[in-house]
């Protein structure tokens, strides 16, 4: 402090101290807020019984019913000894967590916040209403990363599922795939009006990406356009490329790519069309 | 006149119990206005095209000093949240300008954040956190402000601190929204429909407050559509109708404006009083229905004489000319009337 004042004012006077609002520093929400934010948006997401259940519940379940399949302990040709459980149904299981959390949860919120009026009011803050946005991002990579270290936990410990080959590029398949599906939700926030339909577009959009990316049975059977495309689009690509790290081969391509892509797209769309009321 | 150490101290004490820390470190806006809006204009677009657009402000302009609590008044659609809206730059004015402390809300938004406190009408919060958790989510946003805790209690809502908002009575919600827009230890509040929703003893108990902040010199901006409110609390009161300032003052200006007087209505079923209270000094006229009479005091008269107690003026002639008279009252014009005035019937608006 090199401006303390030393003598008192006058008490009788009228004049306005020495500072006047333009010696004020604009005050900046600081780290406490952020952190009073990020653990508000936890509560929130706790506290949403449903959309906490569903995205580490439902990936459980459909990886426990198909790894009890004895048809996946086949081991894949080419893979170093991984089987169809390693290449296949675990990945599925982390690009479920992923794409629930992002596609169907997440809009759901930034739009309940939106219709509520809370990013409005949030605007009248010293915090801006992006904080909202960005700490419920980090709560939902929280709630993410929980799901995934169930599934894995479960996969590892009770289905024998191996270890991916390549661990490195199977964590940063998940930070673009997480990018990726991120933006897509962003995307349903962005266009959505209401909550509700926050929520059925990102069902739809949860559907068609797991439909077309083999969440239903492996995309050999769909037409050859649609699998391609498929493998390009989010779940598919994540799908592929989880698979790989899984198996220790080379990432495809087109999945990396497609990946990306969506990130890019996606969020530049998603920025663009973002109403804040 | 208060001076602003006077005020300070008073700040300590009164609304917050001591919970304001460090108000001196906040600016002083003694001396300059703490809200002005200056011939803003504000139109939103119809969604229909080929529709001209809305006009919800045409030069509009505002002031309140600081330490002033000052009312907009106004029906439904009049723009008195499109108002709030520009003043805690949620929005930008086509034309005109709008200051707080002396800052563009736009332009220094940071800054205005500090120091301006705004409870939004319509705006909900996080309806999954109980009202403690909002509070200290809110305080968090603001370097200085008040203590969370006694806030909760202030606004009467310790018994319900650990209650979700979205489990909460539409009153004690609006209860939160007032907490939050003063958690901040703000120089200015907005209040928009502050008592909406609450039943009498919250308004009264909501009105004390508001009086604690005039105490603590807190600039507030009450937008309603409560005269009683208005009136109880505003050092003066904008009218707004249609977008436009109809008249501006204090209730009594106003009234007197829009060129009301003070009344008696009585009964008598003597033939002769109609004439003999026509006649008294101080009355302008007298209407007859039936047997009840109503006498209308004159203009007050320009010259500093005293004005006339138009009550002990009629009792004493009815007493003196043996004249029976019955239910004498008094009716003072209230804010109420004067708005009527002023906005029901255009000529009458300056």
């Amino acid at each position: 402090m090199t401006t303390v004042r030393t003598t008192p004012p006058d008490p009788g006077s009228l004049e306005p101290g020495p500072a006047g609002p333009t010696a004020m520093t604009p005050a900046r929400p600081g780290p406490g807020a952020w952190l009073a934010l990020t653990v508000a948006e936890a509560r929130m997401v706790a506290r949403d019984t449903a959309g906490l259940v569903v995205p580490l519940g439902m990936p459980l379940l459909i990886l426990v019913m198909n790894g009890l399949s004895p048809a996946l302990d086949q081991v894949v040709p080419g893979t170093g000894g991984r089987t169809a459980l390693d290449v296949y149904v675990v990945p599925l299981t982390l690009t479920l967590v992923v794409a629930m959390v992002g596609v169907v949860n997440m809009p759901s919120f930034v739009a309940y916040y939106r219709r509520a009026g809370i990013l409005r009011r949030l605007g009248v803050t010293p915090a801006s209403p992006a904080m909202v946005l960005g700490a419920q991002a980090v709560v939902g990579v929280a709630q993410i990363l929980l799901g995934i270290a169930l599934a894995l936990g479960v996969a590892f410990a009770w289905l024998g599922a191996s270890p991916p080959a390549s661990p490195g590029v199977a964590a940063g398949v998940l930070v673009l795939a997480i990018a990726a599906m991120y933006a897509v939700g962003m995307l349903v926030a962005a266009v959505a009006p209401t909550p509700g339909s926050a929520v059925a577009l990102g069902l739809v959009a949860f559907f068609a990406l797991g439909a077309l990316g083999g969440m239903f049975g492996s995309r050999d059977q769909l037409p050859e356009a649609l699998a391609a495309l498929g493998g390009r689009l989010p779940f598919g690509a994540a799908v592929d490329a989880l698979g790989a790290a899984w198996a220790g081969v080379e990432a495809p391509v087109p999945a990396l790519v497609g990946l990306t892509v969506t990130t890019v797209v996606a969020g530049v769309a998603a920025a663009a069309w973002f109403r804040w009321e | 006149m208060r001076g602003p150490e006077e005020c300070r101290k008073s700040r300590v004490r009164v609304v917050t119990g001591g919970t304001r820390a460090a108000t001196a470190t906040l600016p002083s806006v003694v001396g300059m206005t703490a809200l002005v809006a200056q011939h803003v204009r504000k139109t939103y677009r119809t969604r229909r095209r080929g529709r001209p657009p809305v006009v919800a402000l045409d030069d509009v302009s505002l002031t309140v000093a600081p330490g002033e609590v000052a009312g907009v008044l106004g029906r439904n659609g009049a723009g008195k949240s499109t108002t709030v809206e520009l003043l805690a730059g949620v929005r930008a004015p086509d034309a005109g300008w709008v200051r707080v402390l002396g800052l563009d809300p736009r332009g220094d938004r940071a800054r205005v954040r500090t120091v301006l406190g705004v409870q939004l009408q319509a705006a909900s919060l996080h309806g999954a956190l109980t009202v403690r958790e909002l509070v200290r989510l809110y305080r968090s946003f603001y370097r200085t402000g008040l203590d969370p805790d006694r806030l909760v209690e202030r606004v009467g809502l310790g018994a319900s601190r650990d209650t979700r908002f979205e489990r909460l009575s539409g009153g004690q919600q609006q209860r939160v929204s007032v907490a939050l827009a003063l958690v901040g230890a703000p120089r200015a509040v907005i209040l928009d429909e502050l008592t909406t929703g609450l039943d009498p003893e919250a308004r009264r108990s909501m009105w004390a407050l508001v009086e604690d902040l005039r105490a603590d010199g807190v600039t507030v901006l009450l937008v309603s559509h409560l005269m009683e409110e208005v009136e109880r609390l505003c050092d003066h009161v904008t009218i707004l109708d249609a977008g436009r300032v109809v008249a501006r003052g204090t209730s009594a200006e106003l009234i007197d404006r829009a060129g009301l007087r003070p009344t008696v209505t009585l009964r008598s079923d003597d033939p002769g009083a109609v004439d003999l209270l026509a006649a008294l000094p101080g009355v302008e006229r007298v209407d007859a229905a039936g047997s009840r009479l109503t006498v209308t005091a004159a203009p007050a008269p320009v010259t500093s004489a005293p004005p006339v107690d138009l009550l002990q003026t009629v009792g004493a002639a009815l007493a003196a000319a043996g004249v029976v008279a019955t239910e004498t009252r008094l009716r003072r014009p209230t804010l109420d009337d004067a708005f009527l005035a002023l906005t029901g019937s255009p000529l009458e608006a300056p």
